[in-house]
């Protein structure tokens, strides 16, 4: 069985993780031994392209082509962006999905994330020294259609199987061990950069039933850090200066770095410097007067915590453990918050960070087969449903339904030889279609015939990771019809094709790392037994074979480090062919001491 | 909605009714679409359910059924593995709330609510007249910026049609117990879809005042 490792694209950060033996663990970047890989990628005007800390270290100096939080922008069209982002990034409006104004050509979200997801997966294939295709990636339990689907797209285009997709609060339960639980309400507040979501599960031995979830895309510790930058650092300063990027990037810095400083002291020191706007900040910041700055960013993540436990139909008091995850919740106001609102306190044993990855693993290798003692049960976020008459939303399934789920509609005609119905799709709590998001519109075609005669049976499915598929019956034929999807906020399946045709040269790339991989995992397996054999049978050594062998060996222990794959594929051979004769005595000792020691005394 | 067609197993070619899997090699077997939600859940074709035990089957059902366990499966088992899931799932969001229980109960004896279910049950005209009227006092006692007496009169006929609703859900409990009686069926049939539409018209209400009582907090 093929080994699927768990990411999750964090909006600040992102790791990934596997299971070794029983225990869920995070990779760590071999060189700094950090588990964390920011969420940062920096395109430089060489056509170079930095991921993580090499880009976060470019944030300050080319604020403008360096996308941090490309998270926020999954899933979204131009609309969506507002005037924070418009200060802070350049866009290439060209309508429909956001796209970044970035050397060489605009680049869409996933194609951003794509290149975080790549920096993931060679981490985790020099590690665990095998080629990394299978995938469980997490998201924000209240991601919609096409957030999610911009995820999977992500994938895609880093040349990876998205397995599955897993709501990152349910998989940090399943981090948490609570299935040793044996039954139990659970709340998951889980407060990310850029994201929060509240679930509420039911645990019964091993079934994690999500009862309700909730949330918001678009709160998170990022809105803490530009409140802080707001209110304590830029104010005062001329407006054109505040909006500089320089120094709006600067006095994120600096906010984010002095948020963190007060989780554990009651004061710290702000100190912004941008001599080339001639801006020098200097000013001590209180918790105090931190909490009472952002204490309405973190009372905005009550009303959906309220929410999910009236759809699950329970009581704050109820809920028998409450878990914490997301760097966020590191702040000593969000945990109290949480905890007077439930009226208990919260879970923090395990990292807030690691939690997510550490569950998603665990899920990937329920799903590669190696375990059955965990079963989780997850909803649709939000309600789903198709625009009528009157620009009125009617609902088909309404959220939290637990997922897969499907659910059928007819359709006729309404005009003589009308040869297509148009249905368009839409996710959302509220009546009226212009209040939803707009997920997709759908063609499917009809044979020519008199008004409401055709009937044509529509299937909205919505599959285990909570992404919509639409089939279409002619039921008068039986036959299946195509249906010709047009996402509304996202790319095409031509356009993905397009886009994994253009990226050959990372292709190559990708091809060229897993041959180094494969090249080095075969070098090692063959230096191990090579040196065994040298130390377990120095005995069938002739004269000179060992410093013969010894040269190979340290020819081929300098090459699999490099990234000339074909040289250490040559010396693997090379190193066969010279230990060949000494192999062979071994052997034939062995097969003789198997037949009765007769052979022995000939050696 | 009964079938008993005769289906056969996609691995072991051992002939079987409706099941989720085969009574001979156990592999999972794709349920006819059309089966009934109790077929689903191997319960008698009786209205009246113990709802714990629906709970633990739809428990011990999944973690036999899900499609995360066939991931590795063949095509068959995974697309058997994810239509039955979906069927499960559905059936027990149905059956597990004591209401959708019964509509769907009156769907399968052929009967059905209206979608635009608009006119006012007599037993419930008096109440939905008088609450009517509270609500529009309210209204016009906040928009002349009285907002004060709100609260506790809202209290009050929430409390009031709570009450209703709960007397509703245990005629509706005491109706579903009741079947199946052939000899009374058409009675329990007219009561069954009397009790619904009550039901139905009382949510309304009770959403039409939580909303009053929304914009009463806000304000």
């Amino acid at each position: 069985m093929e080994r699927i490792v768990g990411i999750d694209l964090g909006t600040t950060n992102s790791l990934i993780a596997f299971v070794d033996g029983e225990t869920p663990r995070v990779i760590a970047d071999p060189t700094s031994g950090d588990p964390l890989l920011p969420s940062v990628v920096a395109f430089l005007t060489n056509g170079q392209i930095e991921v993580g800390q090499e880009a976060k270290a470019l944030l300050a100096d080319q604020p403008l082509t360096t996308i941090q939080s490309v998270k926020r922008f999954m899933g979204l069209g131009m609309e969506h962006v507002n005037v924070e982002d418009r200060r802070r990034y350049r866009f290439a409006d060209e309508g429909g999905v956001v796209r970044f104004a970035l050397p060489g050509h605009p680049y869409t979200a996933p194609e951003v994330s794509a290149f975080i997801l790549r920096a993931l997966r060679d981490r985790a294939a020099v590690y665990l020294k095998e080629p990394i295709n299978k995938v469980v990636i997490t998201v924000p339990a209240y991601f919609n259609d096409s957030q999610r689907q911009a995820t999977k797209d992500a994938g895609r285009l880093a040349g990876l199987e998205v397995v599955r997709l897993v709501n990152e609060p349910t998989a940090a339960s399943l981090a948490y061990g609570l299935d040793k639980k044996e039954e139990g309400l659970i709340a998951v507040y889980d407060l990310g950069g850029g994201t929060f979501d509240i679930s509420i599960l039911r645990l019964h031995t091993g079934i994690f039933e999500v009862l309700s979830t909730n949330g918001d895309t678009r709160l998170g510790g990022d809105d803490i850090d530009q409140r802080i930058a707001e209110r304590f650092l830029l104010v005062g300063l001329p407006e054109a200066v505040q909006h500089d990027p320089h120094v709006a990037s600067s006095a994120r810095r600096v906010a984010e770095q002095a948020k963190r400083a007060l989780s554990d002291n009651d004061d710290t020191q702000l100190r912004l410097e941008v001599p080339e706007k001639k801006v020098s900040i200097t000013r001590t910041l209180a918790r105090k007067e931190l909490e009472a700055a952002v204490d309405d960013i973190v009372a905005r993540t009550l009303a959906p915590c309220r929410q999910a436990l009236k759809d699950a139909g329970l009581e704050p008091r109820e809920i028998d453990e409450v878990v914490m995850v997301g760097g966020s919740t590191r702040m000593p106001l969000v945990r109290r918050r949480v905890g007077e609102f439930f009226g208990r306190k919260p879970l923090t044993d395990l990292n807030p960070d690691e939690v997510v990855a550490l569950g998603a693993a665990v899920q990937a290798d329920t799903l590669a087969g190696r375990r059955k003692d965990m079963l989780l049960l997850d909803v649709v976020p939000l309600s789903l449903g198709i625009e009528t008459m009157g620009g009125v939303m009617s609902r088909l399934i309404e959220r939290n339904t637990t997922i897969p789920t499907s659910v059928k509609e007819t359709y006729t005609t309404a005009v003589d030889d009308q040869t297509a119905v148009d249905i368009h799709v839409l996710q959302g709590e509220r009546e009226l279609v212009q209040d939803c998001r707009s997920l997709a519109r759908f063609k499917v075609p009809i044979d020519p015939q008199p008004a409401g005669m055709p009937r044509i049976e529509v299937t909205f499915m919505i599959d285990a990771n909570g992404i919509l598929n639409v089939a279409a019956l002619d039921m008068r034929t039986g036959r299946e019809r195509s249906v010709e999807v047009k996402p509304s906020y996202g790319l095409t399946d031509e356009e993905i094709e397009r886009l994994l045709e253009e990226s050959i040269d990372f292709a190559e790339d990708d091809v060229t790392r897993r041959l180094i991989i494969e090249a080095r995992t075969e070098a090692d397996t063959l230096l191990h037994v090579t040196e065994k054999q040298l130390q377990q049978h120095a005995a069938f050594l002739q004269l000179g074979e060992e410093a013969k062998i010894r040269a190979v060996v340290a020819a081929l222990k300098e090459a699999k480090e490099g990234e000339d794959y074909n040289r250490t594929r040559d010396l693997i051979e090379e190193l066969g062919t010279t230990s060949a004769p000494f192999a062979q005595r071994i052997m034939d000792t062995s097969i003789g001491e198997a037949l009765g020691g007769r052979e022995l005394g000939r050696v | 909605m009964t079938t008993v067609a005769v289906l056969r197993c996609w691995r072991c070619a051992h002939e079987h009714s409706a099941t989720l899997f085969c009574p001979r090699c156990s592999a999972v077997q794709p349920l006819p679409p059309q089966t009934d939600y109790f077929t689903v859940f191997g319960l008698p074709l009786r209205p009246a359910i113990d709802e714990a035990g629906l709970t633990q089957r739809y428990y011990d059902l999944s973690r036999r059924l899900h499609p995360d366990l066939y991931q590795a499966g063949t095509a068959e088992e995974k697309d058997a593995s994810l239509k039955n899931t979906v069927l499960l799932n559905r059936a027990y969001r149905t059956l597990r709330d004591l209401i959708t229980r019964g509509q769907y109960w009156l769907e399968m004896q052929g009967e059905a609510l209206g979608k635009e279910n608009n006119r006012v049950p007599p037993t419930l005209a008096a109440l939905v007249f008088e609450v009517q009227e509270k609500l529009a006092e309210i209204r016009d006692a906040r928009a002349a910026g009285d907002g004060e007496v709100d609260i506790a009169t809202l209290t009050e006929i929430r409390a009031d049609l709570d009450g209703q609703m709960q007397r509703l859900r245990t005629a509706l409990v005491g109706n579903l117990e009741q079947w199946p009686e052939p000899s009374r069926s058409q009675e329990l049939l007219v009561q069954l879809k009397r009790l619904l539409s009550e039901i139905a018209y009382l949510r309304t209400l009770l959403r039409d005042v939580e909303k009053e009582s929304e914009v009463s907090w806000n304000a």
